[in-house]
């Protein structure tokens, strides 16, 4: 349904798991997104000032900074950034939690690569709506 | 407020007074809208497969674990909050109750995953003198068995100590494991070997690396001091770890062999061993084992016995009945030199003494077999296998003597537990005999009478393989699969049969694939033949030179019953062939399932029209979604018609058809833009409106079927009860049919008559996320017509591979995932059946009536499909 590909979106990948990230960022890449992959937090938020993403997929349980804060610091920075939850443990309040403070969407993995695509997707337009709105007031 | 006066603005505004600014906003305004309708859309979509996935794991037979459940209820909940958000955007306060009522149906979820573990007793070590039976809970069966023997019968077990379930909750709780394995087990997913192999590496680190509790450590130090004071080896004293978990005594739950047991374990290395047996509750067989019966993670709290290490002579496993045949109370006794380790784990052969109880205790059978290996203590710690000498090869391991007393023992401990019991035992040089373990044994009714059907002797000729012994009855086929190393179980396909050199337990774990089992070694007293009776996969252990015979990827036939391997498929051997029971249904993880989705999966909303369609009304996850969607498709059609919003105003359909068509178009559902009020068919784009309407259009409708007095009188009283027929009580969207589309999506919510039907599709090259639902409800006949009208519906949907929900005379019908083509005729033959199914409900009485229609229907629909027949172009009238 969505209809979005004029741009190269560019997708932050946030993972502590080395060997889940890289296959990610590969399949992401392959199918045309700009993808930057941090492997904690910190190191999300870094780039977060230093570029300009779309859509970030964070995953909820990471040491160090966790999810959460590291959703809330993203947002703090830019509120237009659409952030999709990627989880491994899925309890029903975690992910509500998370959702009333603004996330996209929760995904649980594993999840199918298209089933995160079109998830992008959905989210990138509803980014350039947001911006579109916005401009308009 | 801003907001609200420019509603009213421009609900007085006529359509030519928008400036170009307010075209511009209103277009942004509508995009926003229609993006969130589709994110409510696939929110709607995701909680629907979700549901369909908890009821297909309700009432099929595959396994499913705790991962899967709480995985489900996440998915659900968080799709349907997106949904209430969304429909919040449409509609800004207007649903606020939604919130409550979802608030509500979760905290009913939560309560059944929060109910938590009671510890009663919160000693993390007990000695063996102050355990009995009925601490099961504190100690595990095992050695709540094992206290029972020592305190209450007096028969002698060894020395010892149980480090208890409250230990275990410590252990878990200071090192936070529960919520990394949860996580483990929620990232691996499914079912997949592969994936358990993984995972089981993993956990089982975590559990070896974890830190002992200092409060444990001192406690296991205590008892160990003290146990050194009682043993005859003082200083010397080693032990034999066992797992002894809560909850292995549920439901006719073997657990044989799925823990770990450490031998011989010194001071030295007692808490590297004590992680190591809890580290088993994660091997693969065991997480295997507990996802197939439906044993929950958490509820399975490790203790862990540690007794005074025999020095066995001899030992072995004594079954007080046969477990292959119910009927039978021989008392079997298997035993081999040294320590009963390779009875259990089937890696060596043993002798079998069988005594019959009846008139008196009497050796009714023995079958002394060649044992090559004795398994002793080492002097420091671990085992050792000493190579018999010759002549103590094929002697018998045990006395006839010791026969009788074992069998006197077997007999006291069944009466006291009023069950036959499975008892693992050890003699020592002064022939002093301990109990190491007694549990119930899990018995199997034989077939006598089919044991060795006349067909089976017919078969003679292709026997490849005669002998061995019974370790699990019954027949069974399949393609050979020569496992030789634990690798193997990884390329083991489904319905395979095994073919093993010994009977290890590693093995069950294909228990769920496998359709026999053949092994060289092991008896029916070890742990892989107690858990293939379990699983009633048939076995024959015992068959020397299987791996030689039998060629991998041949087909066999095995007939555990008369001992042989044929050659082929022999189907009269067949006839016998076990069922394989459920052993989900009734499990713990089972019936959480059913608890949780009582709240997630059963519809009650379902007329729109009525009254009661509120959400103070919705008592589960699905009531929301349906009161959702119903209300986002009116949320949608609203707002062209409250803007004055031409480009976004529903337009008629152009067509000569029973009752007028509305379209609404979404987004790209048009060729082009339509300025006036109605719209033509060609300057469609909708990918599954189109296919619809061509199966709308295909064959013209008789008109309705000649009705007999009863039918007719049917429709007169429904007409004056029925208050959903009631013309002056339908909403404003009842007599009109509406279609919303963009390219890939269709809704349409149509009342034709008395009937009224929605049907939603979205049909692209992307076939997985492709979906078509149907939903048809009313009629003008009596209920039992209706009912009848329904059940013809149902039959010809699923001729064509929906799945069909039938809730009274309500149908709901679905199918997904499948290509652009095949979802086209599936919308085509929706189409025709909306319009030719119209008022067959008069006529469901009259079975030459129903047949006639049936034979038409299936003609008109494979005319249809197969393009035999194409629409003819001039039937479409322009209504200008």
């Amino acid at each position: 349904m969505g209809n979005i590909k004029s741009k190269k979106l560019t997708v932050l990948l946030v993972d502590d798991e080395d060997r889940f990230r890289e296959a990610l960022s590969r399949q992401l890449s392959v199918r045309g997104f700009n993808v930057l992959s941090a492997a904690n937090g910190e190191d999300a938020v870094k780039m977060v000032h230093n570029n300009a993403i779309d859509v970030t997929i964070l995953d909820q349980k990471m040491p160090g900074m966790g999810g959460t804060q590291t959703f809330n610091e993203i947002k703090k920075i830019d509120p237009l950034i659409e952030i999709i939850m990627l989880t491994g443990q899925a309890t029903v309040d975690d992910a509500l939690e998370i959702m009333k403070q603004g996330a996209f969407d929760y995904i649980m993995k594993p999840m199918t690569i298209d089933e995160l695509l079109f998830k992008i997707e959905d989210a990138y337009t509803r980014k350039v709506l947001m911006e579109k709105k916005n401009q308009k007031k | 407020m801003e907001r609200i006066k420019k509603i009213i603005r421009r609900i007085f505004q006529k359509p030519d007074d928008l400036t170009a600014s307010d075209v511009e906003e209103l277009r942004l305004d509508f995009k926003s809208r229609y993006h969130n309708f589709k994110l409510l859309l696939t929110a709607n979509n995701k909680a629907l497969e979700i549901m369909a996935d908890m009821e297909r794991a309700l009432h099929g037979s595959s396994a499913f674990g705790m991962s899967f459940i709480r995985a489900g209820c996440t998915a659900a909940s968080v799709n349907v909050f997106n949904m209430i958000k969304n429909l919040k955007q449409l509609a800004p306060e207007k649903y606020l109750s939604l919130d409550e009522k979802f608030n509500e149906i979760r905290l009913n979820i939560d309560t059944i995953f929060n109910q938590k573990k009671e510890i009663r007793d919160t000693r993390l070590v007990l000695t063996l003198e102050d355990v009995n039976k009925d601490m099961a809970d504190i100690v595990g069966s095992k050695m709540a068995n094992i206290g029972e023997i020592k305190n209450v019968l007096g028969i002698s077990t060894p020395e010892g100590f149980v480090i208890t379930s409250a230990a275990y909750e410590t252990f878990v709780s200071e090192n936070n494991l529960q919520t990394e394995i949860d996580r483990l087990f929620q990232t691996a997913g499914g079912d997949n070997l592969q994936e358990f192999d993984i995972l089981s590496a993993q956990i089982q680190q975590y559990i070896i690396n974890a830190d002992m509790p200092d409060s444990l450590a001192d406690a296991i130090n205590r008892a160990w001091k003290k146990l050194e004071s009682k043993s005859e080896f003082g200083k010397q004293t080693m032990v034999a770890l066992r797992s002894s978990a809560i909850g292995e005594d549920f439901q006719d739950s073997s657990f044989a062999g799925q823990y770990r047991s450490i031998l011989n374990a010194s001071v030295e290395n007692i808490f590297h061993s004590y992680k190591e047996v809890l580290a088993g509750k994660y091997s693969v067989q065991a997480i295997s084992y507990r996802l197939n019966r439906g044993f929950k993670d958490e509820d399975i709290s490790m203790c862990v016995g540690c007794m005074d290490m025999v020095a066995a002579e001899a030992g072995g496993v004594i079954y007080s009945h046969s477990p292959v045949d119910m009927d039978d109370d021989s008392i079997f006794i298997n035993s081999v030199w040294g320590l009963p380790k390779s009875v259990v784990d089937g890696s060596d052969s043993n002798d079998q003494f069988v005594v019959s109880r009846k008139p008196a205790i009497k050796l009714v059978s023995e079958d002394v077999r060649t044992k090559k290996i004795k398994l002793t203590c080492f002097s420091k710690s671990g085992l050792q296998r000493e190579i018999l000498p010759e002549d103590l090869q094929n002697a018998p391991s045990i006395t006839k003597e010791q026969v009788l007393k074992l069998a006197g023992i077997a007999i006291t401990l069944e009466g006291y537990y009023s069950s036959p019991q499975d008892i693992e035992w050890a003699i020592t040089k002064d022939g002093l005999i301990y109990i190491l373990q007694c549990r119930p044994m899990q018995q199997i009714k034989r077939d006598v009478k089919n044991l060795y059907p006349a067909s089976a002797k017919a078969n003679n000729g292709s026997i490849i393989i005669k002998g061995g012994i019974t370790a699990s009855p019954g027949s069974a086929y399949g393609k050979v699969f020569l496992a030789e190393k634990r690798a193997d179980i990884l390329a083991f396909p489904q319905n395979a049969v095994l073919v093993v050199k010994q009977a290890l337990p590693v093995w069950a774990s294909l228990l769920s694939r496998a359709s026999a089992i053949i092994s060289e070694k092991g008896g029916f007293a070890g742990h892989l033949a107690n858990v293939a009776r379990e699983f009633s996969v048939p076995a024959i252990f015992g068959v020397e030179n299987a791996m030689a015979i039998l060629r991998d990827e041949n087909t066999i036939t095995v007939d555990a019953d008369s001992l042989a391997v044929y050659k082929g498929k022999i189907e009269s051997l067949l006839t016998k062939k076990t069922v394989k029971k459920n052993l989900m249904h009734g499990s713990p993880v089972y019936e959480t399932l059913k608890k949780v989705s009582g709240f997630i999966v059963p519809l009650n909303l379902l007329d729109p029209d009525s009254n009661d369609f509120k959400p103070a009304n919705c008592k589960t996850l699905h009531d929301i979604t349906r009161f959702i969607h119903e209300k986002s498709v009116i949320e949608m059609f609203d707002f062209g018609r409250e803007h004055k919003f031409s480009e976004r105003a529903g337009k008629q359909l152009f067509y000569h058809a029973p009752m007028k068509w509305w379209i609404l178009n979404l987004d790209d559902g048009f060729k082009k833009e339509i300025k006036s009020k109605y719209v033509r068919l060609e300057n469609i784009e909708s990918i599954p409106m189109l296919a619809f309407w061509e199966g709308f259009a295909a064959i013209p409708w008789d008109g309705p079927p000649p009705i007999d007095g009863k039918g007719f009188m049917s429709v007169m009283f429904q007409s004056t009860t029925n208050p959903a027929l009631i013309p002056g009580v339908r909403s404003k969207y009842v007599d009109r049919n509406y279609f919303m589309v963009s390219k890939n999506y269709c809704n349409l919510s149509s009342r034709l008559g008395y009937h009224f039907a929605t049907m939603e599709a979205l049909v692209s090259d992307r076939a997985f996320e492709n979906y078509v639902s149907f939903q048809f409800k009313g009629g003008a006949a009596d209920y039992n017509r209706r009912f009848r009208r329904i059940q013809f519906i149902t039959d010809i949907l699923e001729g064509y591979d929906f799945r069909v929900d039938v809730n009274e005379d309500n149908l709901i019908a679905r199918v997904e995932g499948y290509d652009k083509k095949f979802m086209e005729k599936r919308l085509k033959i929706l189409g025709y059946l909306l319009l030719h199914t119209r008022q067959l409900d008069m006529i469901m009485t009259n079975r030459k009536k129903v047949e006639y229609y049936r034979l038409k229907i299936q003609k008109d629909i494979e005319k249809i499909i197969n393009q035999i027949l194409v629409r003819d172009e001039n039937v479409c009238l322009d209504l200008t």
